[in-house]
């Protein structure tokens, strides 16, 4: 589903690359960590995903299609097949949360029959009825956390990245957002989660590809992870929540 | 469904940006209406040198007692030179030029001079005396006047060859400038709608970054992210066009239908329906601009 053939980003000439040489393949329908520091590569592997940037060496391919060979006009029907989540939620403040999710679906011109049918049955798989008719700022951060996948993958995308969906969440609803994602996984959507979170990591006990400066360093099946900290809360903390 | 929705992200554009796009409407008004007024000077010009033309004359004035010109030393123009000045103007050399023509004699002159100047008091102190005979000559080809100049002018008894079409260009001449001096304001003002559709745009699509974010990332189409700000840009200016055209209606109807007619029955003036010829450029100037200058602003500041 996303293969990476030695792929190297460079931002700047005069720096390391963001990303130096790294090739892995994700198949249809995986679960698979990105682990590694802040600065590791992590979100410029994502970015890469999705065209935001652009190789500076390698090849992306993302369903079969190397993206540097996607016209610019196509890229949006190949974003159209990749749902994102991010830390920072990113919702709509003046939208509620079926709104929200609706936004997704409008903008990329689905009929206002489909939306109100698809909408609620979304909301429905990441936890959410009955709080179509409530306002980001009345849910708390899990809940944000849940619309924003709710609109991530409310088109249906074959792949879903999630960029440090637990960031800003304490471990009690990290967990809860995992369930979400492990759900989303189990109805055959590939995920890439990108995070620093060695006890979710842990806990689910997924294949894991550890990133260095840059460098892919592990790739492991059924891996864990010890990184550094970086203001997560502890670990004890975490696993006497679990 | 999708045109309801990008109807929908126009309306809340505009709602949000309400004061900016009240002065892009503002501005593209006022520049269009320049705009506007030139091209109706223009099309004024055009109807009075259709009039006009038609009816300007070449003057041959003869001499009087009073005339001081060279050619006039010898005293008022005698019968013998009126009749060869006349026998000249048969001639086929100079007939062939020559539509028509016809005498004006010293009391034609006073009458026309009375009529002209009737409110003023110089009136009285005119006698048919002191006005100059002369010969209306009306040329199939207006242009040829110089030929006309040249055979009269040195005939013994002629004071002056006159073309009337020199006093019209004079004021059409004055007529070219203003529209000249509105086209040049017009296009300071373009610039500066320009400029303003230009910010405005780029302000909406930063103070909507959140959306189209999102839109970017649930792969909205380039034309669905895009098309808000344009149409936004080109409403205003579209509003702005309307307006003008209704203050150009307004004063062709009220001013120039109203009053000026009114003050100079004997002129050509345009009439009302002008403006539908002017208004369609307007709107479409107008669009064009909000058009364009949104694109190059989105092409920089909104990446897709």
């Amino acid at each position: 589903m996303i293969r990476f053939d030695n792929v190297t980003k460079v931002y700047d000439q005069n720096s390391r690359p963001a990303l130096d040489s790294v090739s892995v393949e994700i198949d249809r329908g995986d679960f698979a960590f990105l682990v590694g520091s802040s600065g590791s590569g992590k979100s410029t592997f994502i970015r890469l995903v999705l065209k935001e940037d652009r190789a500076t060496r390698g090849a992306v391919y993302v369903a079969g299609q190397n993206v540097a060979n996607i016209p610019s006009w196509r890229v949006p029907k190949l974003r159209r097949g990749i749902g994102v989540v991010f830390q920072d939620f990113r919702l709509l403040p003046n939208k509620t949360v079926a709104s929200n999710v609706a936004f997704a679906m409008q903008v990329i011109g689905k009929s206002r029959a489909v939306i109100r049918e698809t909408v609620p049955e979304v909301l429905k798989t990441v936890g959410l009825e009955g709080k179509d008719h409530r306002m980001p700022h009345e849910l708390s951060g899990g809940e944000q956390q849940r619309v924003a996948i709710a609109r991530a993958i409310v088109n249906k995308p074959g792949i879903l990245l999630a960029d440090e969906p637990t960031g800003n969440l304490d471990p009690t609803t990290s967990m809860g957002i995992m369930n979400v994602l492990d759900r989303i996984n189990q109805n055959g959507t590939t995920v890439v989660m990108a995070t620093h979170d060695n006890v979710i990591v842990n806990h689910m006990r997924r294949r894991v590809i550890e990133l260095q400066d840059g460098r892919m360093v592990r790739d492991e099946a059924h891996g864990i992870y010890v990184g550094s900290q970086e203001g997560q809360p502890s670990t004890e903390a975490k696993e006497s929540a679990l | 469904m999708r045109l309801a929705f990008i109807l929908g992200e126009i309306g809340s554009g505009l709602r949000r940006n309400l004061s900016m796009v009240v002065s892009v409407i503002l501005v593209t008004f006022i520049s269009l209406t320049f705009v506007g007024a030139a091209g109706m000077l223009q099309l004024q010009i055009n109807q009075m040198k259709g009039y006009w033309y038609d009816k300007v004359q070449v003057a041959v004035f003869l001499c009087v007692e009073t005339s001081t010109a060279a050619s006039c030393a010898s005293g008022p123009v005698t019968d013998e030179q009126r009749s060869a000045i006349e026998a000249t103007l048969e001639t086929p050399a100079v007939a062939q030029y020559v539509a028509s023509y016809h005498f004006e004699s010293q009391t034609d002159a006073l009458e026309h001079f009375r009529e002209q100047f009737a409110n003023s008091p110089i009136v009285d102190s005119v006698t048919a005396d002191q006005l100059p005979e002369s010969f209306r000559v009306s040329l199939v080809d207006p242009q040829k006047y110089e030929v006309i100049n040249e055979i009269f002018s040195s005939l013994p008894g002629v004071e002056v060859v006159v073309d009337q079409r020199e006093i019209l260009e004079r004021v059409f001449s004055v007529m070219n400038i203003a529209s000249l001096v509105a086209v040049g304001i017009a296009a300071v003002m373009i610039v500066c709608a320009i400029l303003l559709i230009a910010t405005t745009i780029r302000l909406s699509a930063f103070s909507r970054r959140r959306e189209t974010g999102i839109m970017r990332l649930v792969g909205a189409s380039k034309a669905v992210i895009q098309l808000p700000f344009i149409l936004e840009g080109v409403i205003a200016a579209v509003i702005g066009a309307v307006l003008a055209s209704l203050v150009l209606w307004a004063v062709a109807r009220f001013f120039i239908g109203g009053w000026l007619a009114q003050q100079y029955p004997d002129t050509a003036f345009i009439s009302d329906g002008s403006v539908l010829l002017i208004a369609p450029g307007l709107l479409l100037l107008g669009a064009l601009l909000a058009g364009i200058s949104s694109l190059l602003t989105l092409r920089r500041y909104l990446k897709v």
